[in-house]
């Protein structure tokens, strides 16, 4: 799958996207064991981070599969 | 409802009319400006960033969740991303209500919940030490705003721009009749003489003066296929001909033996026909006139125009040598009983089957996924010989770990490790002088659209063949997929109707998928982004070798 990071979570990973290849799709929790083993400076900002798959929000039953483009939304401050 | 979204770098106009269906009751706009500060501190200028596809999904949402609780007849949002100079828009909102409070409760409901839920982020503040000049000169062109990290993967067709302009034709050799069967003509063959090169009898007959108004005529000699004996007919005489034969002279018809009477050395016409029943002199070809043009695969049909050309050695495309790797420890021979875990290797019989109507010379090499000691087994006399490598990654071993370590040790240069597209996303590509190299990704279906794409380009580029491009065909059911952010080269069964192409969609679930293989002999591409495609859609696909007959 493909990840997106954006505003000031590039600076926490210091890119922009990367790919994670997964042979069963996974849940809230495995995506961010995942992430966070790759990404460790993610941890702090993980309460305020909600997660979208496809363009759409994810809720808590959403599962991550290899075909999807995953993003990780940080605060919103548009307007 | 009417709905307008933009997300824009360019500045947003300071008149904006209401949209025709906004136009009665109450029209309310609201425009948010960028204050001369942020956080007590004075700026120049504030920048946005959006993640554009899901923010335009999104405002679209809340829009029509809102006016699902207050009618709402037209709404339009622009958003400025990018550099935001102090004192200009930032957002601009209309929303159009029946009346005034509709529409001012409308506005305040979207504007919260624009500020919770919409992927747009103020990125940071020029300081106010930053001249008008400075802020303006970062000011971005108009241009569409996407997603820049998603447009930097290759898609399809960079892809194959990619593959065409790395791959270089090989030196062409001359060889024998037979031995250039599925190999790409290098140089058009021309007709050295009229085809045919005499005036000949399409029927068993007689030959006559086409404009004898005789009766009866006296057979003066008989001619069959292969006898030359011109003789100057007079009138009243016939020639008997063979289907084929050499016609004895100029200015002659030929009557079907059906349709005379011949009693002894006499014959009598009973029916005349318009139809001479002859086919003349370089009918089918004129001396000098294009047979068969480079870049054509020489398949049983051109071979046999050839052979009637009388060209033998053909200049062709030398004979390709193929190194094909697969590797993945779960993976056990088609004739072995797999245990748990395991599974039978299928991609060794797909990529032998695929390449079959390229007539190349393939060597097909299992290596365990440990790399040293897959490295160890390697014949690289027999590999530095290849033109074309191919790996299959195996499923439980990441291309990563395995393909791209083995083709950067093997001195090719990665052009590209990814195409947009599923499945196959994982594909590699590299190149090394004239040779190049690919990493298939481990599955069967991945392998069916990686070769259908990529391997049968670079084959083509390297043999001097025209590129296989992609045909217009229609959908012949409805199609419904989940949006996809990449495209999709769907897996077919293309069947003409009334002469049209007709595509069939198969159903597949996953990468893994073999079963659908066995009917696909066509790939449709379906762009990225698409929900649903109604029957009759028009859509471009790429012919399998399958659909080809081969």
């Amino acid at each position: 799958m493909r990840v997106l990071f954006f505003a000031h979570l590039q600076d926490a990973t210091g890119c922009a996207v990367t790919d994670l290849a997964s042979p069963s799709p996974l849940n809230h929790e495995q995506l961010w064991a995942v992430l966070l083993e790759r990404f460790p400076g993610l941890l702090a900002h993980r309460g305020n981070i909600r997660l979208a798959r496809n363009w759409e929000y994810a809720d808590a039953e959403t599962r991550f599969g290899d075909n999807d483009e995953v993003a990780l939304i940080p605060p919103v401050s548009g307007g | 409802m009417e709905i307008e979204i933009q997300l824009t770098t360019s500045p947003i106009a300071g008149k904006i009319p209401p949209p025709a269906s906004g136009a009665e009751g109450a029209w309310l706009e609201f425009r948010g400006v960028v204050r001369g500060e942020e956080n007590g501190q004075p700026i120049a200028a504030l920048e946005y960033e959006t993640y554009p596809e899901m923010a335009e999904r999104e405002i679209r949402r809340l829009l029509e969740a809102i006016a699902a609780k207050h009618p709402c007849l037209a709404a339009r949002v622009i958003h400025r991303v990018g550099i935001v100079p102090v004192g200009e828009t930032a957002i601009y909102v209309g929303m159009a209500g029946r009346h005034r409070g509709e529409a001012i409760a409308l506005l305040a409901e979207f504007m919260d919940r624009l500020k919770q839920d919409v992927p747009i982020w103020k990125r940071r503040a020029l300081p106010a030490a930053f001249r008008e000049d400075d802020v303006r000169s970062l000011i971005l062109p108009q241009k569409k705003i996407e997603t820049p990290h998603v447009v930097s993967c290759k898609s399809l067709d960079e892809a194959i721009a990619e593959i065409i302009s790395r791959c270089q034709p090989l030196p062409p050799v001359r060889v024998s009749l037979k031995e250039s069967f599925g190999r790409v003509l290098r140089e058009t063959v021309s007709a050295p003489e009229d085809l045919p090169v005499d005036d000949r009898s399409t029927r068993d007959g007689y030959a006559i003066l086409a404009d004898d108004p005789s009766e009866s005529f006296q057979i003066v000699d008989a001619i069959h296929a292969a006898d030359w004996k011109p003789r100057q007919l007079q009138r009243g005489e016939a020639v008997r001909v063979a289907t084929g034969a050499v016609l004895p002279c100029n200015g002659v018809r030929v009557v079907m033996q059906e349709h005379v009477e011949r009693n002894g050395d006499h014959i009598r016409i009973t029916k005349r026909e318009a139809s001479l029943n002859l086919r003349r002199r370089g009918e089918e070809v004129k001396a000098g006139q294009p047979l068969v043009e480079a870049g054509a695969r020489l398949d049983a049909g051109k071979l046999a125009l050839l052979a009637t050309a009388g060209c033998t050695q053909p200049l062709v495309s030398p004979r390709l040598s193929i190194a094909h790797f697969t590797t993945g420890d779960e993976l056990v021979s088609p004739e072995q009983t797999p245990k748990p875990g395991q599974i039978r290797d299928s991609n060794s019989s797909l990529i032998h089957g695929l390449l079959q109507p390229f007539q190349v010379e393939l060597g097909q090499t299992h290596l365990p996924e440990n790399f040293d000691a897959a490295w160890s087994q390697l014949d690289l006399d027999r590999i530095a010989r290849a033109e074309l490598v191919l790996v299959s990654g195996g499923a439980s071993v990441g291309d990563k770990d395995f393909t791209r370590p083995l083709l950067e040790r093997l001195g090719f240069e990665i052009v590209f490790s990814q195409v947009n597209i599923r499945p196959g996303r994982p594909l590699i590509f590299g190149v090394n002088g004239t040779r190049v190299a690919f990493g298939l990704p481990g599955n069967p279906l991945s392998h069916f659209v990686c070769f259908h794409f990529a391997v049968t380009t670079a084959l083509a580029r390297l043999s001097g063949e025209g590129v296989p491009t992609s045909l217009q065909g229609r959908l012949a059911t409805r199609l419904d997929d989940a949006a996809c952010p990449r495209e999709t080269l769907w897996p077919a069964r293309l069947e003409w109707n009334d002469g049209s192409p007709q595509l069939h969609p198969l159903t597949w679930a996953s990468s893994g998928d073999v079963t659908c293989l066995a009917s696909a002999n066509a790939l449709m591409r379906v762009p990225a982004k698409v929900d649903s495609l109604e029957a009759d859609a028009e859509l471009e696909f790429l012919p399998t070798t399958g659909m080809l007959g081969a």
